[in-house]
């Protein structure tokens, strides 16, 4: 019968007393309490069953006698079960006695949670997430760059670059370089423009990627140039421009007005290592979209490179080796290995940066940092919110006191007590987190549905997983077991001697100051940390502003912008481009409600700006590095640029006019410093030739081509150069047009125009020009957002914080504000007291506060435009609106304090 | 809550003043408690078997078998002289307790 099996070794008479005793004992008293119930009007039948469930659980009870007493661990556990059960549900109900301060209690955790799921899946997706490659251990891309000033300032490697690195490194195992074209698709249904990518051999082994269906390049169609039209596409575009059809494989397609055959199609989610192709080209077929000689140009720095570290090899070994190899070629080949380097970095690192479009090699640390800080200020909510309800458990023990008082008197234990206590708080945290999940996949929702393009690295897709249950759950459980500790600890400090000596209220208001003063410890570190993230948006607002408030140089109303590209194969000569253009432009201007309409190979914010070296008559042997951009006569009036001097590019210069050449007002400021550049020449190149020589006619001011915020006289920063596209021609045009009215409805009829010229070109990245501009502080908006968003909820909660404290002590001390109005003081008087309190509260967490936000403001260096890390605008405005919040917090509490019939007050007494 | 958490040291008061007047078996203990109580302490009456075999074990009640009034066996406890000693001086601190809580109660009741 017994569960313990070893008391049968025990001999006879060692066991404390006898089972059959105890039983009798038990059985006595049930059989006699069933009589009694039946004497009561009990039916006999239930009587008994009656009496047992009366007795309680006959078994436990048993064992515990059998035992003398002392539970064993079996039973201790299933005690301690029982115990928890009945916190849980004593809990429960507690709570159905004060559904205001379990909702508070509950909805603070659960949108602090939420806010922390929401962000730690984003945080999740950018850095831990795995990346869309079968494998990336040991895959870092390789980045060839030009040193400006101490600087890197492009991106790309040349093929001849490539080749040599490859040739040359023995920490790289594998190397592969990849181009990037547009591409379009012509025969098969919609001309359409696709994102491509060449690439060379052991491009898809270093990745670890096979085809799907198919195969992917040989050795052979990689080995010899033009003579394997191959090509692989992707998942995605065999979906959706072949329907998944199997016999696509072996079809020929038309790129580039090229014909091609298809001989695979890659694994689902594979989209190349820019992550958006949807066709791969051999490096052999490289003459299709970029001209034939380009694989030989040591110039021309177009390529991509990844590829596989040697086993053993660091990333850092492999940069001092491809370090050493960059110096070697630049003595090899001074002219055009002059300061070229090579960064290595790992893909997350590389996607990280590449987001960010900006200076290469800062800004992978940028992004992760940012998203670091978002990741900080949920926490800091969270510790707000878990201070919130600390406050409200406090609160409401001190409401209890008298329970409590009563309990210790009565015999339990402190343990048992505090145990109750932070069962409640755990029960509470289980409900937020229940609301906190609900409401973070929610807001991860509409975040992910509103996060503008380019915020994220492109592989990027926040989700719940695993792992953000993980984070939530802990994050939860923290935030309880803070909240609870507290009030749990405060609890057991009830004094029942103090009770005793005192008589009774004693022990309440003694221990009541004390709770008091955890109160409004915690309010002064809401007060704080919602101050602390209150500035960290704020500044993040003023910078986002400061970019908006940047002059772009050209006037954004009524600007759309769309691009074309001339294939070759249509239009060989310079003669076909030209005419084309001039065709485009009278067409689009006959439009109605357009006003003006220019062509150039650039446009502000839209990417495709070209980099080259230029030297001047002034000082021929000093190359400047600019950005040069061809540009048709009418893109002053188009764009809404200014002139400073001189005149702009006009239909006079044309093919066989002299070259002429408008230079920005940065370039005027460092190639001709304290000088007028007009009448000056500038020659193409960094030799110290006077060949393409062009003429200076004219300075503009400045145009923000690449973004808002670099600092366009910085020495590594290049400035800006224009010359006509009559003189130069481009292949790649970016159409221009300056309409009445939405600028968004005029793309349509834009389409049309040049259907109807050519309706197998394609028209690519039509919008209006603003969208292009707004993209540029896509980032620093969704920081600024979510940063506001969090400070904001911190500013509720210590809003509701600060209630909490004074309400409660207006409550307690109405006896003392009826007799001071009974003596005399005016309801005014009482409530600005109560006012006047809620200010004193938030003043030392006003001040804790702005010295956090000095401190902690620091991890925003770096991320900030145009606003320091101490900006006291930002501060003093932050203060000033806390310090409103907590008055407006004291409004309710100061209102009922004055309304209180003194009479009434003192009569309850 | 449980009798048991709630009452530990009251409870033990309690039975010791229960059979100070004479023995009693279990089932008589319980039911002058509830009655003397209005039901209070009842929420599960087996809980005075553990109280009783504790108290037994530490000496301040004694117990034998013997026979109720209808013939039955049953387990009979009557307090001791160290019981009697015990429970004077808990119910001296009782009186204190009670007195505390009751002023704390009387008063600020709403």
């Amino acid at each position: 019968m017994s569960p313990w099996p070893f008391r049968r070794a025990l001999p006879p008479g060692a066991v404390r007393s006898d089972d059959s005793e105890i039983r009798e004992e038990i059985e006595l008293y049930i059989e006699l309490r069933a009589e009694e119930l039946v004497r009561e009007g009990v039916p006999p039948e239930e009587a008994r069953e009656l009496a047992e469930r009366r007795f309680g659980d006959v078994a436990r009870i048993e064992a515990e006698l059998r035992r003398g007493g002392r539970a064993g661990g079996w039973e201790r556990g299933r005690r301690a079960m029982g115990a928890l059960g009945r916190d849980v549900a004593y809990a429960l109900r507690t709570f159905r006695r004060s559904p205001g301060f379990v909702a508070v209690a509950v909805l603070t955790l659960g949108v602090a949670v939420g806010g922390n799921t929401a962000i730690f899946s984003v945080v999740d997706a950018a850095l831990v997430q795995a990346l869309p490659f079968p494998r990336h251990d040991g895959l870092v891309v390789l980045e060839g760059y030009q040193n400006v000033n101490g600087e890197k300032a492009v991106r790309w490697a040349s093929a001849p670059e490539f080749r040599d690195w490859r040739e040359r490194s023995r920490t790289v195992s594998l190397m592969a370089a990849v181009g990037q074209p547009t591409l379009t698709l012509t025969g098969d249904g919609q001309a359409e423009r696709v994102d491509g990518e060449v690439v060379s051999e052991d491009y898809f082994r270093i990745l670890g990627v096979d085809a799907a269906v198919g195969r992917t390049f040989t050795e052979e169609e990689q080995a010899t140039p033009d003579a394997h039209p191959v090509a692989v596409i992707s998942w995605s575009l065999w979906q959706r421009r072949y329907a998944g059809d199997r016999s696509v494989v072996g079809r020929t397609i038309q790129v580039d007005e090229r014909p091609f055959t298809v001989v695979g199609v890659l694994p689902r989610g594979f989209q190349g290592v820019s992550l958006a192709a949807d066709v791969f080209l051999p490096m052999s077929m490289i003459s299709v979209p970029y001209g034939s000689g380009i694989l030989q140009s040591r110039g021309a720095r177009f390529l991509t490179v990844i590829g596989h570290l040697a086993n053993g090899a660091t990333p850092s070994a492999a940069q001092a080796e491809l370090n050493r190899i960059a110096r070697d070629l630049a003595t090899e080949y001074p002219d055009t290995h002059q300061g070229r380097g090579c960064l290595i970095q790992t893909f997350r690192d590389f996607y990280l940066g590449a987001t960010l479009g900006s200076s290469l090699g800062t800004s992978a640390s940028t992004t992760a940092r940012l998203l670091w800080v978002l990741l900080g200020a949920g926490a800091v909510l969270l510790l707000i919110a878990a201070a919130n309800v600390a406050n409200l458990l406090l609160v409401r023990a001190h409401a209890r006191n008298r329970e409590i008082v009563v309990r210790r008197a009565l015999g339990a234990g402190a343990g048992r007590l505090a145990r109750q206590l932070l069962t409640e708080s755990l029960v509470l945290a289980l409900l937020g987190g229940v609301v906190g999940l609900a409401l973070g996949a929610w807001g991860l929702s509409l975040l992910v549905r509103f996060t503008p393009d380019g915020v994220l690295p492109a592989y990027a897709t926040p989700t719940l997983n695993p792992r953000v249950f993980a984070y939530s759950l802990a994050m939860l459980a923290g935030a309880g077991v803070l909240a609870g500790l507290a009030p749990a600890v405060a609890g057991v400090r009830v004094q029942i001697a103090d009770g005793l000596r005192e008589g009774g209220w004693g022990a309440v208001s003694g221990g009541g100051a004390r709770r008091l003063w955890g109160g409004h410890v915690f309010v002064v570190l809401q007060v704080a940390l919602a101050l602390a993230l209150l500035t960290g948006a704020g500044l993040l607002v003023r910078s986002v502003r400061a970019q908006m408030a940047v002059n772009p140089g050209i006037d954004l109303d009524g600007l759309v912008a769309f691009r074309v590209s001339l294939p070759r194969t249509r239009y060989p000569s310079r003669g076909d481009i030209t005419s084309f253009s001039r065709e485009l432009l009278g067409r689009v201007r006959e439009i109605p409600g357009v006003r003006a309409a220019s062509l150039s190979s650039s446009l502000p914010f839209r990417g495709g700006n070209t980099g080259t070296f230029v030297h001047t008559d002034r000082d021929l042997g000093t190359p400047v590095r600019v950005w040069y951009h061809l540009v048709s006569p009418a893109t002053l009036q188009t764009l809404g640029a200014r002139l400073r001097s001189g005149r702009f590019i006009n239909e006079g210069d044309a093919s066989g006019a002299p070259a002429v050449t408008v230079i920005s007002e940065a370039m005027a400021k460092r190639a001709f410093p304290g000088e007028n550049p007009l009448g000056h020449e500038i020659y193409l190149g960094r030799d110290s030739t006077t060949s393409n020589g062009a003429e200076v006619v004219g300075v503009l001011d400045d145009v923000r081509y690449r973004n808002l915020t670099e600092d366009l006289m910085a020495a590594a920063n290049s400035p800006d150069v224009y010359y006509s596209l009559l003189q130069i021609p481009s292949r790649t045009l970016e159409v221009a047009v300056r309409v009445a009215g939405d600028p968004a409805a005029a793309i349509p009829s834009l389409r049309k125009v040049v259907a109807a010229l050519d309706p197998s070109l394609p028209v690519y990245q039509a919008n209006p020009l603003v969208d292009d501009w707004r993209a540029q502080t896509a980032r620093p908006r969704f920081a600024a957002f979510l940063m506001a968003v969090f400070s904001g909820l911190a500013a509720v909660l210590a809003c509701v914080g600060i209630y909490g404290v004074l309400a409660f002590s207006v409550g307690r001390r109405s006896r003392e504000i009826a007799v001071r109005r009974a003596v005399g003081a005016s309801a005014s008087n009482v409530a600005w007291n109560v006012v006047e309190d809620g200010l004193r509260l938030a003043m030392a967490g006003l001040v804790l506060g702005v010295l956090l936000a000095l401190v902690g403001g620091r991890v925003l260096r770096g991320l900030l435009f145009g606003v320091g890390t101490m900006d006291p605008v930002t501060l003093a405005s932050v203060v000033g609106l806390m310090a409103a919040v907590a008055v407006a917090s004291a409004v309710v509490p100061a209102w009922r304090a004055a309304r209180r019939d003194p009479a009434e007050a003192l009569n309850t007494e | 809550m449980s009798g048991s958490d709630l009452f530990t040291g009251t409870l033990d008061i309690l039975i010791l003043r229960t059979v100070s007047a004479s023995p009693l078996h279990g089932y008589a203990i319980g039911k002058a408690l509830r009655d003397g109580s209005e039901g209070v302490l009842s929420v599960e009456e087996g809980a005075l078997y553990p109280a009783l075999h504790r108290l037994e074990r530490k000496g301040l009640l004694g117990a034998e078998w013997g026979r109720t009034e209808t013939g039955r066996r049953a387990k009979f406890y009557r307090i001791t002289a160290a019981g009697v000693a015990h429970l004077d001086a808990e119910a001296t601190r009782w009186a204190e307790y009670s007195g505390a809580v009751t002023a704390i109660l009387g008063r600020t009741s709403r």
